[in-house]
């Protein structure tokens, strides 16, 4: 039992840093409903930012620094990229994101090149142990920087004349422009906070229990994919949903490896697909998704 | 509308009859002699081979997921490479090294295989065994170039043309148990687990450890994991679950640190050993460093870069000097060996007058104790067999050039010298 | 029809007929001089080409985002393996002639799109594109794990083809006193298969299908309005889409001689995106020309490192070739979408085609 609740709870807060890349998703297609292939590279742009400058300014300004940085990169994307092509197709548009993603991640990895570079955070190794059960701070501290920062867009989305403006411009771009919505900045400020919420999941990517920032580290924006979809690629409540049954669902298929062989071992990376798979043939929007209105 | 028929086909046979002249006549693929011919100093020659140069060539990775193994093995070749022609050569010819990255994608291992191939000798280094098996058939067909694979699988094995120098990832697994063993109190009864990649390396390491274990009445606890995986806490609360007194690991070096790591915080304090891949100095200055200079060792195949041999503090001032920039590991040992052996192999064929690739393979094959400077004899003469069935035990050490201290000298154990693969 | 234009267009046809024939004879006798390299290189392209086409199918003329491309490519080949192969390696194999085996493999990718269907029939667009994606990783999984049936991490090799007598092998054939191995062969097989690829697809967009197709894409809506049976029409794409990729397996198999799990990743899916975007979208032509250029542009840049500016050999620091044809594969993508909306074949036409939509993308530079 106790093995199950450190599995679950690894899990959970495996799921909390899947949840702010999947967010990041979320704000970029709410915004100009594109899909955001690149978010993996501002993810790399941010953490290596984060990386290079800690030791010379301190953690916490470094972060800072980070998430300014990736943020940047991902304004310039938006408005040297992606305003160029507005209103184009939504397909031709998520794969000029390929694009970019292939030119960032190029210059990234080759700056990174073999290193494994430390983010330098305050938490280290350090754990948290109730009952059974051990925790990495690190850890408790992505749940809480997610449970935060998805509350703070849930209200901003609500309330703040941004939010507005965002989910006007989801709903119908035209109207919205013709509104008198700026849909350039809605779309410039989605990437710029996309840009910044891949630097904290940066961080909390590769602190303790993985070694540090390298070349692969992007690779863990795959698994926000499933999240980011499972949940609704409009809705925020789906990010966090989406990212914790992810998170969760690989912990426990990796966890209880030995009772699945039958599948084959190494199930973990397959499972959230799966589930996503599943979702999809019953709700095809996503669990919180916006539900398409026409069907013909 | 005849009219227009009839001028295309009139200008298709004439284009068509053309073309089968030329074809026949200048195109340089024609077949003329088999290419073997006697150079200077009354030596055959071949593919590969003037009367002025010798060429290899090297098929690496510099881009992609092996990236660093393959700068480690690519720089330490080309420094060979560079000694070699400063010493007067080989057989009167300079060595001449072609590097190829193809950034570990099949298609471009293939097409690089595919551009050097007229062109070379042999290959010292191929990075990714997929793509040497999937040139196997090629190179025992027709080809018959010597390849020295970087990879230390047993499934490479068998092959007189394709070598592995050192112990497969199945014996060195063997090893790496015996030294549980004997010095770090492991004992019958007990369970092991095993964290290994999927694909070759692990696959073939995990063949080893259940050797080794029926021998020594041990339970495998598997841990299968992707190169993808970088945090190993649900593995490590799995093996806490099961009960383990020991762990092997066969990956990378960024899942034995998150291993060591969260082993070490969350009280799961076992000895963990790995192989000679799941290590890099550079993990030294991460936060698990400390952990991993604790309860981490792995197994290697030869004495580390920071050995204390004559060749080994060389290789580490030279290399040094020429890419001040770049640290030291093991990748450097590993090209160096195999550039040896294949320099080795030409020198022999140089004395047999035979500088052809069946010369050289033939060279290769009467290589049967050849010290590539790091502590290991290897002897070439079965293709059935790795090279050497020794391993090395190894523990991680900041204070040591290379981040690496010996713990245990070259060693066999008795497991691994029954052991068949 | 009057009888200037009747006249005008038997001129305009012959220009066509000469060149067609130049290239096509251009492309036969390259076998009898390229060596093995480039010939690799050329089949590549091809194979590539036979994917391309079937994606942009799928993506380029119905407006569906697949990510799962390389999954059927998988089928492909494997499938080609598991019915050609007479089981003597140790795993499963019908020993089927190769021919047969050939159309089984291609038919079993159809097959494989057939039984998505139900997904690929109601997502669209991002949804679409990403539960596809998860093809990829099944894929993989069961690349790396059904080992009686793939080979395992390391592959099966590929049993060759034999057709009317001749055996696509490295057993070798004087042509000419030209001595012709598996590529050369290939070479030939190649082109006929794309020539077979190109003519078919050009027949299904020019057709009814192919409005039906476009019609989709614009106005999914006002398409199934029209009486455009929309969910059949997709689910039908996607199965020829597969078959498309099925063939292209087969094909690379066949050059490849193994088939590596490796090969069939999310990388390859994405490459085939970017094909069809720098080519051109919903254009046969396109396919070809993205194939062509994402294929060979790294192969270029590999062999000429020395030569280029820029780009040094592998160890030597700076730009590694590996890294270059990356950016500029990169860039590639970006800027065809920016500067030249509609691909490669967009410069090939001789008359700017006037903008068919309103849409700002050409003005906004």
């Amino acid at each position: 039992m106790s093995t199950f609740a450190e599995f679950l709870i690894n899990g959970v807060s495996l799921g909390s840093i899947y949840a702010l890349i999947a967010l990041g998703f979320v704000v970029i297609f709410r915004a100009t409903e594109v899909v955001n292939f690149a978010h993996a590279s501002l993810l790399l742009a941010g953490g290596y930012v984060t990386a290079v400058l800690h030791d010379d300014i301190g953690f916490w300004p470094a972060l800072l620094a980070g998430v300014a940085g990736a943020a940047l990169v991902g304004a310039a994307v938006e408005f040297l990229v992606m305003r160029r092509h507005r209103g184009g197709d939504h397909s031709v548009l998520a794969i000029v994101t390929i694009g970019v993603d292939i030119l960032l991640a190029t210059e990234l990895t080759r700056r990174i090149g073999t290193d494994i570079l430390a983010l330098g955070d305050p938490w280290g190794d350090a754990v948290v142990t109730v009952g059974p059960v051990t925790i990495a701070e690190t850890r408790i501290a992505a749940l809480l920087a997610a449970a935060l920062l998805i509350t703070a867009f849930l209200l901003a989305f609500r309330y703040t004349s941004w939010g507005v403006a965002m989910r006007a411009a989801a709903e119908r771009q035209e109207t919205a422009a013709l509104m008198g919505i700026r849909l350039g900045r809605v779309s410039l400020g989605a990437w710029a906070v996309a840009g910044g919420l891949a630097a904290v999941a940066a961080l909390f990517l590769t602190v303790f229990p993985t070694p540090g920032l390298e070349r692969a580290t992007s690779l863990a924006a795959l698994k926000a994919f499933p999240a980011a979809i499972l949940g609704g690629l409009d809705s925020t409540t789906g990010a966090l949903v989406g990212g914790l049954l992810v998170g969760v669902t690989e912990s426990l298929a990796t966890g209880y490896q030995g009772d699945l062989a039958f599948l084959g071992r190494g199930i973990g990376d397959l499972a959230p697909y799966l589930v996503m798979v599943a979702v999809l043939l019953i709700r095809p929007a996503g669990l919180f998704g916006t539900k398409e209105p026409a069907r013909v | 509308m005849n009219h227009r028929r009839q001028a295309v086909r009139g200008l298709a046979a004439a284009l068509a009859a053309l073309v089968a002249l030329t074809a026949a006549g200048c195109s340089s693929k024609a077949k003329s002699g088999d290419g073997k011919q006697t150079g200077a100093g009354g030596v055959k020659t071949g593919e590969g081979v003037t009367d002025g140069t010798i060429s290899l060539g090297a098929l690496t990775d510099m881009t992609g997921v092996y990236a660093t193994l393959g700068k480690s093995v690519t720089q330490s070749q080309q420094l060979y490479v560079k000694q070699v022609n400063a010493a007067g050569g080989i057989c009167g010819r300079k060595l001449e090294l072609t590097v190829r990255d193809h950034g570990y994608d099949p298609q471009k291992a293939l097409a690089a295989y595919t551009e050097l191939e007229p062109k070379v000798v042999g290959y010292t280094q191929f990075i990714g065994s997929p793509f040497v098996a999937a040139v196997k058939q090629r190179v025992d067909a027709q080809d018959k170039g010597l390849v020295l694979p970087q990879a230390w699988s047993a499934s490479l094995l068998g092959s007189p043309y394709i070598r592995v120098l050192g112990a497969t990832y199945d014996v060195e697994t063997i090893n790496a148990v015996d030294f549980l063993l004997k010095e770090k109190g492991l004992k019958a009864g007990d369970r092991l687990g095993h964290v290994y990649f999927e694909g070759d390396y692990g696959e073939n390491a995990l063949k080893g450890s259940k050797y080794a274990a029926g021998k020594a009445g041990l339970t495998v606890v598997e841990q299968k994991i992707k190169p993808t995986d970088n945090d190993m806490s649900a593995q490590v609360a799995a093996l806490k679950q099961a009960g383990v007194k020991a762990v092997v690991i066969s990956a990378g070096p960024r899942q034995a640190a998150s291993l060591v790591g969260v082993a070490a915080a969350t009280g799961l304090r076992v000895p963990v050993v790995g192989n000679n891949s799941a290590f890099a100095p550079q993990l030294l200055g991460t936060q698990a460093g400390p952990a991993l200079e604790k309860m981490y060792w792995f197994a290697s195949p030869s004495l580390p870069i920071g050995a204390d041999t004559p060749t080994a503090k060389k290789l580490v001032a030279e290399y040094r000097a020429a890419y001040p920039d770049d640290g030291l590991d093991n990748g450097i040992v590993a090209g160096w060996t195999a550039a040896s052996v294949f320099g080795e192999a030409l020198k022999k064929a140089c004395l047999d007058k035979d500088l052809t690739r069946e010369g050289v393979d033939r060279a290769l094959l009467s290589l049967n104790a050849h010290d590539a400077g790091f502590g290991m004899t290897h002897d070439l003469g079965d293709p059935t067999a790795p090279s050497s069935r020794e391993s090395v035990i190894i523990q991680p050490d900041k204070s040591v050039p290379g981040g690496m201290r010996t713990v245990r000298q070259p060693f066999v154990s008795d497991a691994a010298k029954t052991y068949t693969p | 029809m009057s009888e200037t234009l009747r006249s005008a267009r038997l001129r305009a046809v012959p220009t066509r007929a000469y060149a067609w024939t130049a290239a096509g004879l251009v492309l036969a006798v390259l076998p009898f001089y390229l060596d093995r390299f480039w010939l690799q290189a050329g089949l590549f392209a091809m194979a590539a080409a036979l994917g391309a086409l079937g994606i942009n199918l799928l993506t380029g003329a119905t407006g569906q985002l697949s990510m799962g491309h390389a999954f059927f490519l998988a089928v492909g080949a494997y499938g080609y393996c598991a019915f050609a192969g007479d089981g003597t390696d140790g795993l499963a194999g019908l020993g089927l002639p190769g021919w047969l085996a050939a159309v089984l493999a291609v038919a079993l990718a159809g097959l494989a799109g057939g039984v998505f269907s139900p997904i690929a029939g109601r997502l669209r667009g991002a949804y679409l594109g990403i539960a596809t994606l998860a093809l990829i990783f099944i894929g993989q999984h069961v690349l790396f794990n059904a080992h009686d049936l793939t080979g395992g991490y390391n592959g099966r090799a590929v049993p060759p083809l034999t057709l009317f007598g001749l055996t696509f092998d490295d057993s070798e054939l004087l042509v000419a006193q030209v001595p012709f191995g598996a590529v050369e062969k290939l070479w030939y097989l190649g082109l006929a298969l794309l020539l077979g690829g190109v003519l078919f697809a050009r027949g299904v967009l020019r057709g009814r299908p192919g409005r039906a197709m476009n019609a989709i894409r614009d106005h999914r809506i006002a398409a199934g309005v029209m009486g455009i049976p929309v969910a059949r029409h997709r689910a039908a794409v996607f199965v020829l889409s597969s078959m498309y990729a099925g063939l292209a397996g087969v094909l690379l198999a066949l050059v490849f001689q193994r088939t590596v799990p490796e090969y069939f990743g999310m990388a390859l899916s994405l490459e085939y995106l970017a094909m069809i975007v720098i080519g051109g979208l919903g254009s046969v032509a396109g396919a070809v020309a993205g194939a062509v250029f994402v294929s060979l542009l790294p192969q270029l840049l590999t062999r000429y490192s020395d030569a280029l500016p820029l780009v040094s050999a592998p160890g030597t620091g700076g730009i590694a070739p590996g890294e270059a044809a990356r950016y500029l594969y990169g860039a590639a993508v970006v800027a065809v979408v920016l500067f030249l909306p509609g691909g490669l074949v967009r410069l090939a036409a001789r008359t700017p085609e006037t903008p068919k939509s309103t849409e700002p993308s050409g003005e906004a530079r």
